[in-house]
C-alpha cells in the first residue's frame, strides 16, 4: 500500500512527464506542420519549374521548325534564282544571236530609231552604233525603213565614233545634248527588274 | 516518517519534475533547431527532382524538334524538286516572253 507521500511524489512526476511529453509532441507537430507548409510552397515552385520547362520546350521545337523553314525557303530561293539567272542568260544569248540575223536585227534597230526620233521629237538626229554594226548594217536600208515608219524622210546623221556596247542604238540630237539610249546592254539593265518579275510569273506562277 | 522527511521527499520530487521539464524543453528546442536544415534538405530534394524532370523534358523536346524539322525538310525537298521540275519545263516560254520584252524595249 502506497503512502500518501509516495503517491503525491508519483503524481508530481507523472504530471511532469506528461507535460514533458506534451512539450516535445508540440515541438514535433509544429515542425511537421512547418515542413508541410514549406513542401506545399515548394510544390508550387516545382510546378513553376515544370511550366517554364514546358514553355522553353515549345520554344525549342518552334526554333527547330523555324530554322528548318528558313533553310527550305533559302534553298527554294536559290533554286528559283538559278533558274531565273539561266533564263536571263538564255534571253541575252537569244538577243545576241538575233544580232547575227539581219532580217531580224534590222527591224529591231528600225524600231529603236523610230522610237528615239519620236521621243526626241526633232527633225535631225544622230544615230550611234557599235563598231561591228557600223560596218555591216545597211544604213540606207535602215534610213528607208525608218522613213516609212515615220511617214516622212528621216534626217539621220551617223556618228563616226562607235559605241562600246553589244548592240542596239543611241539616238541623239545633233548637238548630243539629248539622247535616247537603246543599246542592248542598257535595255537589259533597265528591264532587269521587269524581266525577273515576268519570268517569275511564267516559271513559278500557278 | 517525520514531517521534515516528507517535505524533503516532496522537494526532491519537484526537483526531479523540474529536471524532466527542462530536458523536455531542451529536446523541443533541438527539434525546432533542425527545422531549417530539414526545410533546406526538402527544398533541395524537391527542386532537384523538378529540375531533373525539366531537363529531361527539354532534352526530349530538343530531339522531337530536330526530328520534326528533319521530316519537314525531307518533305519540302520533294516540293522544291517539283517546283524546279515544273519551272524547268517552262524555261523556253519564259525566254520567249523576255525576248519579246527586250525587243519591245519598254521598261
Amino acid at each position: 500500500m502506497m503512502s500518501a507521500t509516495s503517491k503525491f511524489m508519483a503524481d508530481i512526476l507523472t504530471v511532469a512527464k506528461e507535460k514533458a511529453h506534451s512539450i516535445i509532441a508540440d515541438a514535433e507537430t509544429e515542425v511537421q506542420k512547418t515542413l508541410e507548409d514549406a513542401k506545399a510552397h515548394l510544390s508550387k515552385e516545382a510546378e513553376d519549374v515544370a511550366r517554364n520547362a514546358q514553355a522553353e520546350a515549345e520554344g525549342v521545337k518552334r526554333r527547330h521548325m523555324s530554322e528548318a523553314r528558313r533553310r527550305v525557303k533559302l534553298k527554294e530561293q536559290q533554286e528559283k534564282s538559278k533558274i531565273l539567272q539561266e533564263v536571263l542568260e538564255r534571253t541575252r544569248e537569244r538577243v545576241m544571236d538575233m544580232r547575227k540575223d539581219e532580217s531580224k536585227y534590222l527591224p529591231y534597230l528600225v524600231g529603236l530609231v523610230e522610237n528615239g526620233i519620236r521621243e526626241l521629237d526633232i527633225e535631225n538626229v544622230t544615230i550611234h552604233l557599235n563598231q561591228e554594226d557600223l560596218k555591216r548594217i545597211n544604213r540606207a536600208k535602215l534610213e528607208g525603213e525608218v522613213s516609212k515608219k515615220l511617214d516622212k524622210p528621216a534626217k539621220i546623221e551617223w556618228a563616226k565614233e562607235p559605241l562600246d556596247t553589244s548592240g542596239g542604238v543611241t539616238v541623239s540630237s545633233s548637238d548630243g545634248k539629248t539622247r535616247i539610249v537603246g543599246t542592248i546592254d542598257q535595255t537589259f539593265e533597265a528591264l532587269e527588274s521587269r524581266m525577273l518579275i515576268e519570268a517569275g510569273k511564267v516559271l513559278f506562277g500557278n | 516518517m517525520s514531517g521534515i522527511d516528507t517535505v524533503k521527499i516532496i522537494v526532491g520530487a519537484e526537483k526531479e519534475a523540474v529536471k524532466i521539464l527542462e530536458d523536455a524543453q531542451s529536446e523541443a528546442t533541438a527539434v525546432r533547431k533542425q527545422l531549417d536544415l530539414k526545410i533546406q534538405q526538402q527544398r533541395d530534394e524537391i527542386l532537384r527532382a523538378a529540375e531533373k524532370r525539366a531537363e529531361e523534358f527539354l532534352q526530349r523536346a530538343e530531339e522531337e524538334g530536330k526530328t520534326e524539322a528533319e521530316n519537314y525538310e525531307k518533305t519540302s525537298e520533294v516540293t522544291v524538286r517539283d517546283l524546279v521540275t515544273k519551272a524547268s519545263s517552262k524555261k523556253n516560254a519564259a525566254v520567249e516572253k523576255l525576248v519579246g520584252i527586250v525587243l519591245e524595249g519598254k521598261a
